[in-house]
């Protein structure tokens, strides 16, 4: 299989992925991309409305995996990770709110890659 | 069950537009003052990406593995790495280093490294796994 194949075959099989989360959402059961982007508003002021932060100090987090990024959350708030910023602008959020927000923000297009040694 | 109020920019709730403006405002005021006093931010040391490229053999076992998932204190996926921006990524392994931040790995590794390692590895994986220097490192 060409590379390109096997990258057409990742697409479709994200495609249909993406597919069946949306319809765990539908039904309550997972995550909701369409609410974590209404959440995502105040996020753009340091990470950039697409996720590609412009501002050094803030991390990139368009494609990044989104079960992290919820851990992320989640160590901000319960200061696994002790950041003032962070802990202001995600204190009052739900589980949920984490969940729909790490899964808007793992959609985005982004250049964040995995470097193997 | 526990249904917080939500923040600025929640589905069902419009916020005033005077609010939506001035919160992100408050927030880049804060970070401003922040760079301001903090001495790590003062002096940045320049990174080498070859010497981080030498160090990132240990990073690798985890941040080079496509897929591979954090198994304790919590399973989820290790991050990627690669591009994120180098400043930021200074600053994780600084948070890691000083018991900001809490992941036991992270902070094992951390703990062993000096100020000039970290802007190593950050110049490394901030371009992507270049080994050339790169002037422009955004």
């Amino acid at each position: 299989m060409t590379t390109r194949d096997s990258s057409m075959t990742l697409r479709i099989s994200r495609l249909a992925l993406a597919s069946i989360l949306l319809l765990g959402a539908a039904s309550g059961m997972a995550q909701n991309v369409q609410r974590g982007a209404e959440l995502s508003k105040p996020c753009a002021a340091c990470h950039g409305a697409d996720g590609n932060s412009i501002a050094p100090s803030f991390p990139r987090l368009a494609g990044q995996h989104e079960d992290y990024l919820v851990h992320t959350l989640r160590a901000y708030r319960n200061g696994g990770r002790k950041n003032a910023i962070m802990l202001a602008q995600i204190d009052k959020l739900t589980d949920q709110d984490f969940r729909d927000l790490a899964a808007y923000y793992a959609r985005l297009k982004g250049s964040l890659t995995v470097v193997r040694h | 069950m526990k249904k917080a109020a939500f923040g600025v920019g929640a589905p069902g709730r419009v916020p005033a537009s005077g609010n939506a403006g001035r919160l992100p405002a408050l927030v880049f005021a804060m970070v401003l003052a922040a760079g301001l006093v903090s001495p790590t931010q003062a002096q940045p040391l320049t990174g080498n990406a070859k010497a981080g490229a030498q160090r990132a053999a240990t990073c690798s076992g985890c941040h080079g593995i496509s897929g591979l998932r954090n198994a304790y204190p919590e399973v989820f996926h290790v991050p990627k790495i690669g591009n994120q921006h180098p400043e930021y990524i200074a600053l994780a392994l600084q948070a890691y280093r000083s018991g900001e931040r809490t992941h036991p790995t992270m902070r094992a590794i951390a703990a062993g490294l000096n100020d000039q390692a970290i802007a190593d590895l950050a110049a490394f994986y901030g371009q992507g796994g270049r080994r050339a220097p790169q002037t422009a490192s955004k």
